[in-house]
């Protein structure tokens, strides 16, 4: 028989969280319509370049959960793996975050941006608890997002 | 609260006399004589507020948690398979990893301590001391091992990244006793981990 989980209190229980990388390579442009050429050219530099460029994005998933004693896992691999190939990959991979995800058509698609819309993508994972997502636009630069609470929990220390 | 100063005018602050007397103790014997020991009743020098999560106030005196992670690395077999399934459930359930035969890893051990600097020796543990704790307690039980047959303390679970850096953190917990158990973070491969920690601890 596997082991069944003791229940202790809930600040001495252990927490257990899942951490997956993937990849996908897009190009973008930094412009904002609000501000004029000028102004994007002095904000974002070569960023603001007109055709675009592109990076090799490596994005960090964590996720938390119970562990099921049955499987020893919080959600199963092929299914966290499929629905953010779904939901991130499939329409990231080898586009033009500009023009081809709808979220950035007036949104500027910094990796900061893009750090929120995939928290809010694989929020809707339904068999675990998102805990946070780390973007790599380049092996320099990492974004995090752990969404709104992270700002609450902060507050209250 | 004690204080020790300094013949140059600088100004040590301790918690204990206790504390200040073992400075001494462990001081160079021509630096010694050049300290002079007082009691002190309250500090002015009370912290603010601020940054409490990361600054612990004991006394006047300001405390830094400082974590500190240390990495090894193991090989290591495994393969799942839940008894009480169908071969057909714990191969749906498992794919390639139910391959009855077992296959490999290697996989990266991160821990990470918090505690406060000793004012002594300026650390919060002995590294070589979490190196050989490290040594005894995962390398040799786990590395080129067969995690199912091999691990006693796996026995009756699956072995996936979540139960073996859990397994970690119950060995290591009783062990590490300067500082405290902060987070273990288990790469089973470059781009999967599990990371074990106390709820409610930061996550630094």
């Amino acid at each position: 028989m596997l082991p069944q989980r003791s229940e202790s209190s809930v600040s001495d229980q252990l927490k257990i969280v899942l951490g997956r990388r993937y990849r996908f390579s897009a190009s973008h442009r930094l412009h904002s319509e609000k501000l004029s050429d000028a102004e994007n050219q002095r904000v974002y530099g070569k960023c603001n370049n007109p055709y675009g460029h592109g990076h090799n994005y490596v994005v960090e998933i964590q996720v938390s959960g119970t562990v099921d004693p049955a499987t020893g896992m919080i959600a199963n691999l092929a299914d966290l793996d499929g629905f953010v190939e779904r939901q991130v990959i499939e329409p990231f991979d080898h586009k033009s975050l500009n023009k081809d995800v709808e979220a950035f058509r007036e949104r500027v698609p910094t990796t900061e941006n893009v750090c929120k819309e995939i928290y809010q993508r694989v929020k809707q994972f339904p068999l675990a608890t998102l805990e946070r997502v780390r973007v790599e636009e380049t092996s320099n630069n990492a974004f995090e997002y752990a969404g709104e609470e992270i700002q609450d929990r902060a507050a209250v220390q | 609260m004690a204080i020790l100063v300094h013949s140059s005018g600088k100004v040590l602050r301790f918690s204990s006399r206790e504390e200040a007397e073992h400075f001494l103790e462990v001081t160079k014997d021509n630096e010694r004589d050049e300290w002079i020991l007082e009691d002190e009743e309250n500090s002015d020098a009370a912290p603010s507020g601020q940054a409490s999560h990361i600054c612990a106030a004991q006394g006047g005196e300001r405390k830094v948690m400082v974590y500190l992670t240390r990495k090894i690395e193991f090989s290591a077999s495994h393969l799942y398979h839940n008894p009480a399934l169908s071969a057909e459930e714990n191969r749906r359930i498992f794919g390639k990893c139910n391959n009855p035969h077992g296959h490999g890893h290697n996989y990266t051990l991160e821990v990470t301590v918090a505690g406060e600097p000793d004012p002594v020796t300026g650390m919060v543990l002995d590294l070589k001391e979490l190196k050989e704790i490290l040594e005894r307690e995962i390398t040799q039980k786990m590395d080129h091992r067969f995690l199912n047959y091999e691990v006693p303390e796996l026995k009756g679970q699956i072995p996936t990244c979540e139960n073996v850096a859990k397994v970690i953190w119950n060995l290591l917990e009783p062990k590490i006793t300067q500082g405290r158990l902060h987070k273990v973070r288990l790469y089973e491969s470059p781009d999967l981990y599990a990371e074990c920690y106390r709820n409610g601890a930061s996550r630094a």
